[in-house]
């Protein structure tokens, strides 16, 4: 296992776009935090403001315990990168055909593919790491006393993480083609799945919410003014969620798996 | 023991039948060409024996085993095209294909060598050209001195020099005891280079076995004189000749390689009192005979 992870590292470590991109995501992360901050900073400052909000909103949102759940729902919006990522380290080796060269030298289709799942795990991991840090970081400069309440949040979005990475495999895998699967990818995650689930939503009594990505985006939800949610829509089930999502990932990866044994290469 | 055995395999792409129950062996120590046209199913032969494709029925054995990456570990491919990293150079590419296979980088140079890409040892791959392309591919086979090589048109794309530096590597890894295993559509490479032979065509084996038994030369004896019709049925009982028969201008009899004497004939019909007029030794090509060959399979 190790070796064949040393394997990866060695088709990655001189992989240019990949580390441009990686870092471009993780100044990302904290630009669209710091964003936030700003304005809240702006607002809590200002004396009148400041009444209003804590009228409305309550504590700041990048205080603790909140920064756990507003950091991890801002940077969730992010999540695409880490799929095109993981789309663009599997359609080239589609592309250069080293998939199959890697099997032709003595590699089972079964660990090929295996790294590539073990790899959507790491990148998630340490996308789950960078944003705890990013919330520690605003959390402390917020000036609260650090806790660990809601810290579940930062588990639900390595869930996210791991679902995004894991789909945008899955979509690799059946394109094969880059242009075609990063295109299908952003369309299905930004758009066509918000409008199934609204439709599912309106007409299906809340159903959307358990769609592929629907169920880990709402893990983690709107984390402001959750009273008037509450009056306006119906709460979402937290633990149903997480189990569809669990469910979905092991589909993910048995389907994964499946695909890439049975195909020809 | 048999390098590889393949018996009654059949691959569907859809309706099309790209083999259609093919069935060889081939022996430890040859170099086995896989003769064919382009599309006769050469590469996809070639892909399920390495693992890449699924057979729809019939099945592959490595060394009489089922094949495992134990055993593609142990067999040098290259298969349809180089397959490497464009972002990396020569080295960094063969390191990985070393550390697939098991090996460590103490190869690496060496096969460069081998291949004459030393120089270029550290330009990225994408900046080669295609006969370079091809040679990294081959030194990549070259990994670890595997006893077993399989190629799929390995001379692809070269220039003069290079086919025939990649003719003589073929030879001399043979020479070292190696069984190589190739495909090709030229004719002319398999008949320089391999000795033993399987004649694909359209999914199908029309023949296969030792080279001098598949493609077999004859020589081909042009005789001429005023009256060609005397003259044929003179060479019709002419000793040795395997067919005597008559061209547009000249009568042509048949000898296997190496026994048609010039002169014999020559005499032979003077003593007939036939004069000739033509006498000429032509060799039979082997385009004619591999024609002949997949013509009688249509």
């Amino acid at each position: 296992m190790l070796q064949r992870l040393s394997i990866e590292w060695m088709k990655l470590k001189h992989y240019r776009t990949f580390w441009i991109l990686s870092l471009l995501y993780m100044v990302s992360i904290f630009g669209a935090n710091y964003i936030v901050f700003r304005v809240q900073q702006a607002i809590y400052e200002e004396k009148q403001s400041k009444g209003m909000a804590e009228l409305v909103l309550g504590t700041p949102p990048f205080a603790f315990p909140n920064v756990w759940h507003t950091t991890t729902y801002i940077s969730s919006f992010l999540l695409f990168l880490p799929g095109l990522l993981m789309i663009i380290s599997v359609t080239n080796e589609y592309s250069y055909r080293t998939h199959r060269q890697n099997i032709i030298d003595g590699w089972n289709r079964r660990e090929f593919i295996t790294m590539k799942i073990v790899l959507a795990a790491i990148g998630a991991l340490i996308s789950t790491v960078f944003v705890a840090l990013t919330a520690l970081l605003f959390g402390f400069v917020q000036g609260e006393p650090f806790t660990t309440e809601k810290g579940i949040f930062i588990f639900y979005f390595f869930i996210q993480a791991l679902s995004y990475s894991l789909v945008a495999l899955l979509f690799a895998i059946l394109f094969k083609r880059g242009g075609l699967a990063i295109g299908i990818f952003f369309l299905y995650a930004l758009v066509l799945e918000n409008l199934i689930a609204g439709l599912m939503n309106r007409f299906l009594d809340y159903s959307g919410r358990y769609l592929p990505l629907e169920s880990t985006d709402n893990l983690i939800p709107f984390p402001l003014l959750e009273n008037v949610q509450r009056k306006i829509i119906k709460a979402p089930n937290i633990t149903a969620l997480l189990i569809v999502s669990l469910v979905y990932l092991v589909l993910y990866y048995f389907f994964i798996n499946r695909k890439f044994e049975t195909d020809d290469l | 023991m048999a390098i590889l055995t393949v018996e009654n395999l059949h691959k569907n792409y859809g309706i099309i039948q790209a083999l259609k129950g093919v069935s060889f062996t081939v022996p430890k120590g040859s170099v086995f060409g896989i003769l064919g046209p382009n599309g006769s199913g050469k590469t996809t032969m070639l892909g399920i024996i390495v693992g890449i494709l699924r057979a729809t029925s019939g099945s592959v054995k490595l060394f009489d085993e089922t094949p495992t990456r134990e055993h593609r570990k142990q067999i040098g491919t290259f298969l349809e095209t180089p397959n490497f990293y464009h972002y990396l150079n020569a080295v960094q590419n063969l390191e990985i294909a070393a550390a697939i296979k098991g090996h460590g980088k103490e190869d690496i140079d060496k096969v460069l060598k081998m291949v004459s890409l030393d120089q270029r040892r550290l330009s990225k791959f994408s900046t080669y050209s295609l006969g370079m392309k091809q040679r990294l591919a081959l030194a990549s086979c070259m990994l670890g001195s595997p006893d077993v090589m399989i190629f799929d048109e390995p001379t692809n794309g070269l220039d003069p020099v290079g086919i025939a530096e990649t003719r003589e590597l073929i030879k001399k890894l043979n020479k070292e005891g190696k069984t190589i295993i190739m495909a090709s559509h030229l004719l002319d490479e398999v008949e320089k280079v391999c000795t033993h032979v399987a004649i694909l065509q359209k999914g199908t084996l029309i023949t296969h076995g030792h080279v001098d038994e598949i493609l077999i030369q004859e020589d081909i004896v042009e005789a001429g004189a005023a009256d060609a019709q005397q003259l044929l049925a003179a060479l019709q009982s002419f000793p040795g000749a395997s067919k005597v028969k008559m061209n547009e201008v000249h009568a042509e009899a048949f000898f296997p390689t190496g026994t048609a004497n010039l002169e014999a004939v020559n005499q032979y019909c003077f003593n007939k009192g036939i004069t000739l007029n033509h006498l000429r030794l032509r060799k039979k090509s082997l385009e004619a005979k591999f024609f002949e060959l997949t013509q009688n399979n249509k």
